[in-house]
């Protein structure tokens, strides 16, 4: 789409795919992806803080990569898979989500979708991270209420879970 | 007991609003959508301070797609709101007193026309003075604010002859302390849905700390009785303080009313920054002497309060201030004066710790600077002068005994962070680079809990056999992040050995709940303990009793368990909670109501709960950059019994890293009336880069055999004693007092030994 299509905001659709689901979408190109999921799909797993892309509390994979949504527009989101909160938890509470709640990863509870997906985008490109790797992924993510004890303490053992099926899966190869 | 999850074993557990809050399933009150719903705005003061002149709005009024345009002629009730005093405008009729004040509330289709229809209100202003000092807002010739001057609020409080105590004192250390304009940086900004409904009553779904309170100040708002407004306000996705005020309520509620249909709104970060509650920056000028064994006797403080355009609980903070810049300590002489000013700044408010930070960063200060001068351990000179187990409040008023101030210096004197900072006076550490340097610091308070004497403070709550056999613990508090629905479902299993699905707990909800206080000054989990303790017995009594009949068995055989009544000696489940509720008979209730506890003084504010709380932090300095970081911590806090050891962990963490951006990052910093930082790319708080250190939590749980007052609030001791004891690790790291917060790098920069001349 042309530049001036995008500014004029020329009636536009956007086909892509949003936890799994095909979604065409009548918006404005220009449209942030926030605004179509909380706004259009009701998907309000997915939190509106800063709206710059600075607190992450609005975090979503875009093709695996975290991406902040207030600063992904419609068109740039064409063709592309996006999983929201609600897509990690599809098939139940995943295994990262399981160690949030078991570590006290969270308090009020409204930075933890954008959290979790920011260590998911980090523990499914690598499994064994760093404390700098860590803390690198995650940087982009603010949270008011835990004082990041309790995420630490999470992200650590959802990475020993991750070895854990890694080492499970492994097994099975082999079986 | 060193808090964590191995030490706390099977009372560590899932919070129950955990499943939904990691899954993003949650609907926070921000997410609640409904169809033919408009979207609400408010139309903010160009101008810290003007006179307004006129207002236009008839252009944006025949927009298509705007529903309504509200001024203060749209007000039909009392056009002001407050908590302790009603003076900040729903809607400025002559003047505007900051940049966060309302001129006009605009219903649109959608958000954009309401943006649009904003631009096209014409307002004609004249400029004022802008009033942003405020020590020059005492002046007599200064701008007055409001009616009765720009002093909102003084305090003081005198013992003996302070004058006299100094002549005595062998070492005086005399320093001026200021603290920032912190924001509460609550990632959930403001907003809710303003539901108005066919039977004339209106349901405002919208974030705040006491649901009661937003009742009977939109009800004055409106003039409509109480009973026409229905107030839904949990979850919460964070507060501190910064809720606690009505914020987009009069707005949305206006609005609603006006058109008939339900208005969304939702602030955008700027709106929050520049209509939010700040943590009030004050100016503590402080000087104390003892004598030359180090004894303490004269102590004399002037605290100056920055309290923004209106009053909100500025004159309460300063009360809480003034007792806490006394302390835990002794003083033969005291001589304590405080004021809270009116200026055109951003609005301060409640924020956790609620003054208790201000002051006790400028009181440990100066018990650090004194045993320094003395040449004395500083752990050891608190010891020489801290309250003893029976001694008064800091106001000489009558507090609950408990060892707690005791216990936690003894916590620090031996734990092995203290231990090591002896060692880092004689040892450096050779491998790290020249221009790193470390130090180590402590702090300690006596923190007051629950608003205190001559404030209403009621407390209460209800128990239910529901018809469907769940068990209803109803409580007129609010989630919004501490845990507090972690907590009460604990104490339900852990008092009535309940299983978590028998109960149901209902917040949040003014239709449902009785009125149990405000959720604020650490004092909810207290009042819920408080409560089951006195409704136990009575409401134990009627289910036995009524499954004695069903069952045919004698009361004392009964006991309650997991699922139903059991037999007292036996795990055999005789009959479900359902099959209970089932059996007839009247409904089983029991409700209790009563006040949290309080002083036997006529000084308003004063406190008779403390938690005790110290903490030791180690410090890195970087003295190329200027920049300090917090390698280590450990707090030891005295507060009773540990009701949810997952939920007092995640508290003091939290508040501990909310101290270190106070301490190290975080300033709203404004220019004549106006924000310089809009959002979070220039406002800092702390990041999980920032908080990689361990940090370990010593809860100390014995009181007293008799004190039956139970636990006691953690909800802001974390937040109070982190940036004092960061300022003894800095003054110990490279010999730099701090009296400044955030702390200035600029302040902890050397010229590198390279660059030095030979």
């Amino acid at each position: 789409m042309s530049n001036k299509a995008v500014e004029e905001g020329v009636p536009y659709s956007l086909h892509c795919f949003i936890n799994e689901g095909e979604e065409s979408i009548k918006t404005a190109p220009s449209t942030r992806l926030l605004t179509i999921l909380r706004d259009e799909l009701k998907l309000t797993g997915t939190k509106r803080s800063c709206d710059i892309g600075r607190c992450g509390a609005c975090m979503v994979l875009i093709d695996g990569k975290a991406v902040n949504s207030c600063l992904a527009m419609a068109y740039q989101c064409s063709g592309k898979h996006i999983t929201s909160i609600e897509g990690v938890a599809l098939q139940g509470i995943d295994y990262i989500q399981q160690a949030f709640l078991e570590e006290g990863g969270f308090q009020c509870g409204y930075c933890t979708p954008g959290m979790i997906v920011s260590v998911k985008a980090l523990l499914d490109d690598n499994s064994e991270p760093t404390d700098d790797e860590i803390a690198e992924a995650l940087s982009g993510n603010i949270c008011r209420c835990t004082g990041y004890g309790g995420i630490w303490r999470a992200v650590k053992q959802a990475v020993e879970r991750k070895r854990q099926l890694l080492a499970m899966e492994q097994k099975e190869e082999l079986i | 007991m060193l808090l964590n999850r191995a030490s706390s074993g099977e009372r560590w557990r899932i919070r129950p609003d955990g499943p939904d809050k990691v899954t993003g399933g949650l609907a926070y009150l921000t997410d609640m959508s409904v169809d033919h719903m408009l979207y609400g705005l408010v139309l903010r003061s160009e101008h810290p301070h003007a006179r307004i002149k006129s207002i236009h709005t008839d252009r944006a009024k025949q927009l298509k797609g705007v529903h309504a345009v509200l001024t203060y002629l749209d007000v039909p009730g009392l056009n002001a709101f407050g908590i302790a005093h009603p003076d900040q405008p729903v809607l400025c009729e002559e003047r505007v007193r900051y940049v966060g004040d309302a001129l006009a509330a605009i219903a649109a289709d959608s958000l954009a026309v309401a943006q649009l229809a904003a631009g096209l209100i014409e307002i004609e202003y004249e400029v004022l003075e802008v009033v942003d000092d405020p020590e020059r807002a005492l002046l007599p010739d200064s701008q007055q604010l409001h009616p009765k001057g720009n002093a909102l609020h003084r305090t003081a409080f005198c013992r003996g002859d302070v004058e006299a105590g100094f002549k005595q004192c062998i070492h005086i250390i005399e320093d001026i302390y200021y603290t920032p304009r912190q924001m509460h940086t609550y990632m959930e900004t403001e907003g809710g849905l303003f539901v108005p409904g066919e039977d004339g009553r209106l349901t405002v779904y919208s974030p705040t700390q006491h649901g009661f309170m937003d009742r009977m100040q939109l009800a004055r708002i409106l003039a409509v009785p109480q009973a026409g407004i229905r107030i839904v306000s949990s979850p919460i996705g964070g507060s501190f303080g910064g809720k606690d005020e009505l914020n987009v309520q009069p707005y949305g509620a206006l609005l609603a009313i006006h058109t008939g249909k339900p208005i969304k709104m939702h602030n955008s970060r700027w709106e929050s920054v520049r209509a939010g509650l700040k943590r009030h920056p004050m100016k503590i000028a402080m000087k104390t002497g003892t004598d030359a064994a180090g004894r303490l006797l004269a102590h004399q403080v002037s605290i100056l309060s920055d309290t923004g355009p209106y009053s909100t609980l500025g004159a309460e903070v300063l009360n809480f201030a003034t007792e806490h810049v006394i302390g835990p300590y002794r003083y033969l002489h005291l001589d304590v004066n405080g004021v809270s000013v009116f200026t055109n700044n951003g609005m301060s408010g409640e924020f956790r710790g609620f003054g208790g930070n201000q002051a006790v960063f400028a009181l440990e200060g100066q018990m650090d600077r004194l045993a320094e001068k003395l040449g004395m351990d500083p752990w050891t000179f608190r010891k020489l002068n801290m309250r003893a187990v029976d001694d008064l409040g800091p106001f000489d008023q009558p507090i609950v005994m408990t060892h707690g101030a005791d216990h936690v210096w003894a916590a620090v004197a031996g734990c092995p962070l203290w231990q090591e900072r002896n060692r880092l006076e004689t040892t450096m550490d050779e491998k790290a680079e020249p221009w790193i340097k470390t130090g180590i610091g402590a702090a300690f308070t006596m923190h007051g809990a629950g608003l205190g004497v001559g404030i209403p403070d009621p407390a209460g709550g209800r128990l239910k056999l529901a018809e469907d056999g769940k068990i209803e613990a109803v409580f007129g508090y609010e989630e919004f992040g501490q845990g507090l629905l972690a907590a009460l479902e604990q104490m339900l299993i852990e008092q009535f050995d309940f299983a978590s699905e028998d109960i149901r707990m209902i917040i949040g909800d003014t239709d449902i709940v009785p009125d149990s206080g405000s959720t604020t000054a650490s004092r909810a989990t207290a009042m819920m303990w408080k409560s089951l303790q006195r409704l136990k017995k009575p409401f134990s009594d009627q289910l036995l009793q009524r499954a004695a009949a069903s069952v045919d068995r004698p009361v004392e055989q009964l006991r309650l368990g997991k699922g139903g009544i059991k037999g007292a000696d036996g795990d055999e489940l005789l009959l479900t909670y359902k099959e209970l509720a089932a059996a007839a008979g009247t409904p089983i209730i029991c409700e209790t109501s009563f006040s949290f506890p309080t002083s036997s003084t006529s000084r308003v504010g004063a406190h008779f709960m403390y938690t005790y709380s110290a903490v030791v932090v180690k410090v890195e300095v970087n003295t190329l950059t200027g920049r300090a970081k917090v390698l280590q911590q450990y707090h030891a806090v005295a507060a009773g019994p540990v009701v949810n050891p997952q939920g007092y962990l995640g508290q003091i963490e939290g508040g501990s890293s909310m101290a270190l951006g106070f301490a190290l990052l975080e300033e709203s910093v404004m220019d004549k009336g106006h924000y310089i930082a809009r959002n979070l790319d220039t406002y800092l708080v702390p990041t999980i880069e920032d908080q990689r250190g361990l940090i370990e939590v010593e809860a100390i749980e014995h009181l007293p055999e008799e004190d039956d007052y139970g636990p006691r609030g953690v909800g802001e001791v974390g937040s109070v004693t982190v940036a004092p004891a960061i300022a003894a690790a800095i003054r110990q790291a490279c010999g730099k007092w701090v009296t400044k917060l955030p702390v200035e790098p600029s302040l902890l920069q050397e010229m590198p030994f390279f660059l030095r001349k030979g």
